[in-house]
């Protein structure tokens, strides 16, 4: 045993005498959650609170029509709406070469007389329904037949994304729905005034009568928004986790290089003795790393008014979970740096294998957007296992007993990583050739 | 102090692989308990493979060899446990001390403690580096760097020593101290098998002598007495010269 401490205080040693290394392994992985996650969350949810994107809006319709859709997407506070540009009104040519250039995102047009054709259409379905109630026979108002349509036109930046787009859309549908619906109320009122003079319309916002309530089950205050930090730090968190196989199969080549992994094959000493020591050196590491973002999180990302990383409770299933992380990472690093033969190869391979698992994994995009071959993948990731146990303790306060089923998973990874290098290091080994 | 053979070696081939011609092609020859052994050749004629097949480094494609009685390829193990290697490039830490690199490498052969410190302290003694234990051997110059690399297989008193090329690239000084800390080593009984392009040194050293080229023995003994029987080339390296040729190697 005292081999193993023996490797352990040499791996140590090693990393800690390259301080600039050190640091870089600490301090990058939090540079790079910190700024991912401020990415992604000034991407998204940060629309709420600062509106920025731009919309050109080119309202030639100048009625109610025009001015509701203006208000509605003002108030949704997630565009900024510009109606002139230097002073000058904005026209439909301006704002298609505008939206060519890339200079706004999203160009609208509403022609002139669209609100003129809802109130006609709307008038004659009011009268339709009201001469219905007076003359139930021989109704000559049911034979009229309004076929105008109004047809809003939508200029998007070619490089805008589909989901945007789509949520774009949807906005606008929701509006027109809701000015049609209003003006529908409006006419009937009218109407209803014309056949009752004593009578008042009343003052309700019919909007209100449905609410939505997001419940998150599974969270100790259910009503507590999951915030997109805890779904971000932990993804990003092993990601960065994962990179450790650049510095551990630099060390592993770098042995090999130097001859001092040819002395140690010349010593009584088992392979497994020596590496298991690395890894234990450099799980160290990992979870020295995941801590440190996990701080990141918890108190960097605040300062850029992203809500605060929290993690739940259950903080020695957090602890098996970051050591069981590590294990897997750190035994893909071993199998990469045995199998590797050049920096290079071990650094191309690492890195695109990484990014793949990364990928497949649901870190990016998450597994229920995947398609469906996809998905099925996904469940082979390790990086989707040590995520999903993740979330589960941070947002659902998952207990040990839940997590395990990803704690195997991941040290059954390990297992397999670790046999493979071995395997690989009797039979295919340079030694051996 | 010679005995019997330590090291028996039948028929070694070595073919590595891509390689369409032997590194060494039939290789038998016995080393005794208590020799200074050397291998001699030019680049390229076996040596380092011969070498690195008995420390257990490569398996040979075809031959046997044993070490102390033991198969080389049965008993890793057990025969680590007796041989030290001290290899032809420098094979240690650049980013730890002397003091710290040979403490590794004690400790692996199962070295610890106080008597691990008193093997270190007896090494740098012998070899003059007492003020270099807390350099960092990135910072040393090469002849502490090949003091420390042979100290380093030197620790656990092994039976049986193995030496690629130990003085390429030092000082006569640094020569000179390591030849006559093995001629010492000698004379307490370990078996030093040793490479070298030195036919000097190999002259003055050893008790016995393998030329080796192109895979192949061509010649064995001990060096005066190859000397002897070739009175026309005068020393040991024109017989050299005369069986390998004087074609540049690769």
């Amino acid at each position: 045993m005292f081999k193993f401490f023996s490797a352990c205080r040499k791996e140590s040693l090693i990393l800690i005498r390259d301080l600039a290394g050190l640091i870089m392994l600490f301090l990058m992985p939090m540079i790079m959650v910190t700024i991912l996650a401020l990415v992604q969350e000034q991407g998204w949810s940060s629309l709420s609170r600062d509106p920025s994107i731009p919309v050109l809006l080119v309202d030639e319709d100048q009625d109610t029509l025009g001015a509701k859709i203006q208000e509605g997407l003002k108030g949704s506070n997630v565009f900024k709406i510009y109606t002139s540009i230097d002073g000058k009104p904005v026209n439909r040519e301006t704002a298609k070469q505008k939206i060519a250039k890339g200079e706004y995102n999203i160009g609208v047009i509403i022609p002139k007389g669209s609100t003129g054709i809802i109130r006609h259409k709307v008038q004659v379905m009011v009268t339709q329904i009201v001469s219905g109630i007076m003359m139930p026979v021989d109704n000559p108002f049911l034979d009229i037949k309004v076929n105008d349509s109004i047809n809003i036109l939508i200029y998007f930046d070619p490089g805008i994304k589909g989901t945007f787009k789509y949520a774009f859309m949807s906005t606008m549908k929701e509006y027109s729905m809701f000015i049609e619906s209003s003006m529908i109320f409006s006419s009937f009122n009218t109407e209803l005034r014309k056949m009752f003079p004593q009578y008042r319309p009343p003052k309700m916002d019919y909007r209100e009568s449905v609410f939505f309530t997001e419940i998150f089950p599974g969270g100790k205050d259910e009503k507590a928004i999951p915030s997109t930090t805890q779904h971000n730090v932990p993804a990003w968190a092993l990601f960065a986790m994962f990179f450790i196989v650049i510095p551990m199969t630099g060390s592993m080549i770098k042995e090999r290089d130097e001859g001092s992994m040819i002395r140690i094959n010349t010593m009584p000493v088992p392979y497994l003795t020596i590496f298991m020591a690395k890894v234990s050196v450099y799980a160290v590491v990992c979870v020295i790393q995941f801590i440190l973002m996990m701080l990141a999180g918890r108190y960097v990302l605040p300062l850029a008014n992203i809500p605060s990383l929290t993690v739940g409770s259950n903080y020695m299933g957090i602890l098996l979970m970051m050591v069981v992380s590590s294990l897997a990472a750190l035994g893909f690093a071993i199998a990469v740096g045995t199998i590797a033969r050049t920096h290079q190869q071990a650094a191309a391979f690492g890195v695109v294998s990484v990014v793949v698992l990364t990928a497949l994994g649901g870190l990016w995009v998450p597994v229920y957007l995947m398609p469906e071959a996809m998905r099925s993948l996904a469940l082979w990731s390790p990086l989707n296992w040590a995520h999903v146990g993740f979330i589960d303790l941070f947002l659902r306060q998952a207990t040990i007993a839940d997590i395990l089923p990803q704690v195997f998973k991941l040290l059954c990874f390990f297992v397999i990583t670790i046999s493979i290098a071995l395997l690989y290091r009797r039979v295919k080994s340079p030694l051996n050739n | 102090m010679q005995g019997k053979a330590i090291i028996e070696i039948k028929d070694l081939v070595k073919i590595y692989k891509g390689s369409d011609e032997a590194a060494i092609k039939g290789i038998s020859l016995d080393i005794n308990q208590g020799e200074i052994f050397g291998l001699l050749g030019p680049n390229g004629a076996g040596k380092t493979t011969t070498i690195s097949i008995l420390c257990g480094l490569f398996n040979p494609t075809k031959g046997s060899a044993r070490i102390d009685g033991m198969d080389i390829l049965s008993n890793h193990n057990a025969i680590k446990k007796i041989i030290g290697v001290v290899p032809q490039d420098v094979a240690l830490y650049p980013t730890l001390t002397s003091w710290e690199n040979l403490t590794f490498f004690g400790n692996m052969y199962g070295l610890r403690g106080a008597h691990l410190r008193e093997k270190i302290a007896e090494g740098f003694s012998v070899f003059g580096l007492e003020k270099h234990a807390d350099k960092k051997i990135a910072n040393c110059s090469g002849g502490i760097k090949r003091r420390v690399n042979l100290i380093a297989g030197l620790l656990h008193d092994p039976k049986i020593i193995f030496l690629d090329e130990p003085t390429v690239g030092i000082d006569v000084q640094s020569r000179v101290v390591i030849l006559e800390y093995l001629n010492e080593l000698n004379r307490k009984g370990t078996t030093v098998i040793y490479t070298s392009h030195y036919m000097e040194e190999a002259e003055k050293l050893c008790t016995r002598v393998a030329i080796i080229d192109r895979g192949k023995v061509i010649s064995m003994g001990n060096p005066r007495e190859l000397v002897a029987e070739h009175p026309e080339f005068k020393d040991l390296e024109n017989i050299f010269l005369h069986l390998t040729g004087k074609d540049l190697r690769d």
